[in-house]
């Protein structure tokens, strides 16, 4: 029986390795050109360099062997500008964000109420509403009601639909708690914020860091909404990437690009060993 | 009880108001500016205004305004688009699933976390990352100039399928979820059973395997249709003239051609299309699931 299964199998482990392949050797590349000095064509292999890092960060003299038009990124400020806009905007989100999804996904959780069929039904729709049009929406509705397009409209913009993110985590955390705990609480006669605060919260926590991790990781990502409310003064780090793409392929991406998995990276491995930790 | 309801109120305020101001607002808004007249400017007037849709569907009749209908094709072509990608993200992740489901369960978690670990890392940089590999100076084309198999440079990038290959890029941990989730799931003593009544093993997948795993297909693919239909960064970054979406006719309106009221209708379409998918899926799909799991 195992036996007429076997080239099955081999091919299938093959093809699992392919497809890993493909997944990461798009990353891998560029990560790799980020340290070839070559500023023409940085598909072929010159030499070992951390120009592009330095140019970065405006560490990087004009080398006038390498041509000057591949020394600078267009100008560093902007960068650690638009990474600046990038982390309070993710930051205050995050905060918002988290506390709407939570307060929501425990009202669900421990109430039987008319809505509540409602209120599940509408947590879904943020997260469904395609980009586009939940950013042009905001766009005009912005306009209309005469706000400013700053890094406050961004922050709306991403809670409204990064609220759902977390809610959806939390409630997940929520379903496979012990209710009794609670009642035990009450029966001891601590009051709803007593037992919110002292029983369930300590128990809920690792979701609600869950869900407000994956919401500042999409709050720092995002660009399609970010693309439509943001003010001229509001550039956000994908918006600054997503330009400097536009006006063509530099080897100063390639540097961004390592510096961006490679916190991703940091941040994911970061969220494996707390859950891990929790599990234990 | 009085202080029950009070503390239930208080948990569900915050995002009542929230939503319904800044979600619910901005979707009024768009329906409202739809029916808008635009202004010469950039502005609206404040006119009924059915002509931004006959500008799409055929009724403008050339006084007014005109109809187009490169509007429809785009539309149908973001469409088809989406359906391509749906296809091949199922096409590609099954197997792989597949396999993961097959191994010891600290080996699935590790696989696992491969999948979605590119999912933390910033869109942008994984589009940029096919750039570079497409691009006429590329990997690929170097590769394939190298090995002698083409003799000019193909031309990869600002086509269709480039598109399509960066919107099934992003999108495979949308669908391995769901479809892993399905697989996992499998009822193993009937795959056994068939095979021992001697079915062969092709006949075991398209009557045993395929039907059980059927809701997490279909949860997959609504999970990376809607993304993909409205979308106007990848199409932006990769697809060039050729790849052009409804999405980018959509950004167009607003920052380029500055006529609003035709940027709403137009995303009015998107949402009327996400919605149908979403409903169909919710009546046919969940239902179908429930009678399965009555029976």
């Amino acid at each position: 029986m195992m036996k007429k299964f076997r080239p099955g199998v081999v091919a299938l482990t093959i093809y699992s390795i392919v497809f890993f392949g493909f997944i990461y050797l798009p990353l891998a590349i560029v990560v790799i050109y980020s340290f070839n000095s070559n500023p023409i064509d940085m598909a072929s292999w010159q030499s070992f360099t951390l120009d592009w890092y330095r140019g970065l960060f405006g560490l990087k003299d004009v080398d006038p062997s390498l041509g000057s038009s591949a020394i600078y990124v267009e100008s560093t400020d902007q960068l650690l500008k638009s990474l600046r806009n990038s982390l309070i905007v993710a930051t205050v989100t995050t905060i918002i964000s988290t506390t709407i999804g939570t307060a929501t996904a425990v009202a669900m959780g421990r109430y039987r109420f008319g809505l509540r069929n409602t209120y599940q039904g509408v947590m879904m729709l943020p997260m469904m509403m395609p980009d586009i049009v939940l950013g042009i929406g905001l766009l005009i509705f912005f306009i209309t009601l005469g706000f400013k397009l700053s890094l406050l409209t961004i922050i709306i913009g991403h809670c409204t639909f990064l609220s759902s993110y977390v809610f959806i985590i939390v409630q997940a955390r929520m379903a496979a708690l012990d209710p009794i705990l609670e009642e035990a609480s009450a029966d001891l006669g601590a009051n709803e914020w007593v037992t919110f605060r002292k029983v369930l919260l300590p128990q809920l926590s690792p979701g609600v860091l869950g869900g407000a991790m994956l919401a500042f990781i999409i709050s720092m990502d995002d660009l399609v909404i970010t693309y439509f409310i943001a003010g001229t003064d509001s550039t956000t780090l994908p918006m600054f990437i997503f330009s400097m793409i536009r006006r063509g392929v530099k080897p100063e991406i390639n540097a961004i690009a390592t510096l961006l998995i490679l916190a991703s990276l940091v941040i994911a491995a970061i969220g494996l060993y707390l859950r891990t930790r929790r599990v234990e | 009880m009085r202080r029950q309801r009070l503390f239930l109120v208080g948990l569900l305020s915050p995002v009542t108001l929230y939503l319904g101001f800044f979600f619910f607002g901005p979707l009024l808004i768009i329906g409202v500016f739809s029916f808008l007249e635009p202004g010469l400017y950039g502005g609206v007037e404040w006119n009924f205004y059915h002509w931004n849709y006959g500008r799409i569907f055929g009724w403008a009749d050339g006084v007014i305004e005109w109809y187009e209908p490169i509007y429809l094709t785009i539309l149908f072509r973001s469409m088809l688009m989406a359906v391509f990608t749906v296809i091949a993200c199922l096409v590609v992740v099954y197997p792989v699933a597949f396999w993961v489901s097959r191994l010891p369960e600290r080996m699935q978690l590790f696989f696992m976390f491969l999948i979605t670990l590119p999912f933390f890392t910033s869109l942008i940089i994984r589009l940029y990352a096919w750039l570079v590999i497409l691009k006429p100076s590329g990997v690929i084309n170097d590769l394939l100039l190298a090995l002698g198999l083409i003799a000019a440079p193909l031309d990869m990038l600002f086509t269709r399928f480039a598109v399509v290959l960066g919107m099934v890029y992003v999108m495979i941990p949308f669908m391995f979820l769901p479809v892993y989730g399905s697989i996992e799931r499998l009822d193993r003593s009937l795959i056994e059973a068939s095979g021992d009544l001697g079915a062969r093993g092709w006949q075991t997948f398209l009557k045993v395997v395929l039907p059980q795993t059927l809701p997490g297909i279909a949860g997959g693919s609504v999970l990376v249709f809607i993304p993909s239909v409205g979308n106007f960064i990848i199409p932006d970054v990769l697809g060039g003239a050729k790849g052009l979406m409804i999405g980018n006719l959509v950004e167009q309106q607003f920052l380029d051609a500055r006529n609003w009221p035709f940027g709403a209708a137009l995303s009015m379409v998107i949402m009327a299309v996400v919605l149908t998918v979403m409903l169909i899926y919710a009546t046919k799909v969940v239902r179908a699931g429930q009678q399965v799991g009555d029976a």
